[in-house]
């Protein structure tokens, strides 16, 4: 028989709840448009304050380490693309420093329930709108590299491998997008089955699992960044 | 969850029980990938000790991308559990 009453502890959890407001009768998820904006900020703060300080003798910190990452950038879309789409490289890096950002807003809590500071990523509104921009971008230049005829040609070459092309071209922007959004999602969720735990037994529980939150947040917007780069790659060669 | 009815008590069964599968399935997945990509970073090292800081990168880079299939399991996971089975 059902017990009356019985409950479970994981009752009290409610996921993915987001502060809305509604306009022209679409439903607005106003904290990740906030956050989305904060994180922006944040970047061409950083941005901006490098630009300050640039100089060609001995670098400051902040200057080095993006010196490096777009260095590792560059290398990498030179050794897979070559010359030919020089907006590659500041794409790559800003979806990488973006995404990071944006990932460890996690890190700030407020308490309030549903999160005031949210990582924006965990909300599929934002991801699978960087996802569809990233696809868009190398589609487009995939056709204008290679023209409209070898593009679509090149889908049917070896032809029985032609559906499972057809279906990777779905699967690109699909895959990138839920990827992020599952990693940053179930750190969230994390929190949450933790907070079940009382609060003198909790901290090295959470503690643990936010350092790995962010590293987990840093590897996703690396591999972000890699997989557009690659994408990229592979529109615009032409043995694929 | 208060189960009010059987339909209900239903729901709730079947959302925890479609939860542990998924969580179940996609650490089945994660292990044996994270396993084979830690294989093959093994093997790399032992032949090319000074090819270590590449193996290395590209290790942590398939780790992400087998932890990606894992995570989505989770967040269908807690779909499953927070969400459908109430």
């Amino acid at each position: 028989m059902i017990p009356a009453g019985a409950a479970l502890p994981t009752n009290t959890i409610e996921v993915g709840q987001h502060i809305t407001r509604t306009i022209f009768g679409l439903t607005v998820n106003v904290d990740t448009v906030y956050t989305t904006v904060i994180a922006g900020a944040i970047v061409i703060g950083l941005g901006l304050w490098i630009r300050r300080g640039l100089t060609s003798g001995t670098p400051n910190k902040p200057q080095l380490i993006f010196e490096v990452i777009v260095d590792a950038v560059q290398r990498q879309v030179e050794e897979a693309i070559g010359p030919v789409a020089p907006f590659v490289v500041p794409l790559a890096v800003t979806l990488f420093t973006f995404i990071l950002v944006a990932n460890w807003l996690s890190v700030i809590p407020s308490g309030h329930h549903p999160e005031l500071l949210p990582p924006p990523t965990a909300d599929t509104n934002l991801t699978f709108a960087m996802a569809l921009l990233v696809t868009v971008l190398f589609t487009v230049t995939g056709v204008r590299h290679r023209g409209i005829g070898p593009y679509v040609k090149g889908f049917f070459k070896p032809v029985l491998l032609s559906p499972v092309k057809v279906i990777e071209e779905f699967a690109k922007p699909l895959s990138l997008a839920l990827r992020l959004f599952g990693n940053i999602f179930a750190g969230g969720v994390m929190v949450s089955v933790i907070s079940l735990i009382p609060a003198f037994l909790l901290w090295p529980f959470n503690a643990a699992w936010k350092l790995f939150d962010m590293f987990i947040g840093g590897i996703q917007a690396f591999i972000f960044a890699f997989l557009t780069i690659l994408y990229f790659s592979f529109a615009i060669s032409e043995e694929h | 969850m208060a189960a009010t009815s059987v339909q209900n008590a239903i729901a709730i069964a079947g959302g925890l029980v479609g939860g542990g599968l998924a969580l179940g399935g996609g650490a089945i997945g994660a292990g044996i990938g994270d396993g084979v990509a830690g294989n093959a970073l093994i093997n790399g090292i032992a032949r090319q000790p000074e090819a270590r800081g590449q193996l290395t990168a590209s290790f942590f880079l398939t780790v992400g991308l087998v932890e990606a299939a894992y995570f989505i399991n989770l967040a269908f996971a807690a779909l499953f559990v927070f969400v459908l089975g109430k």
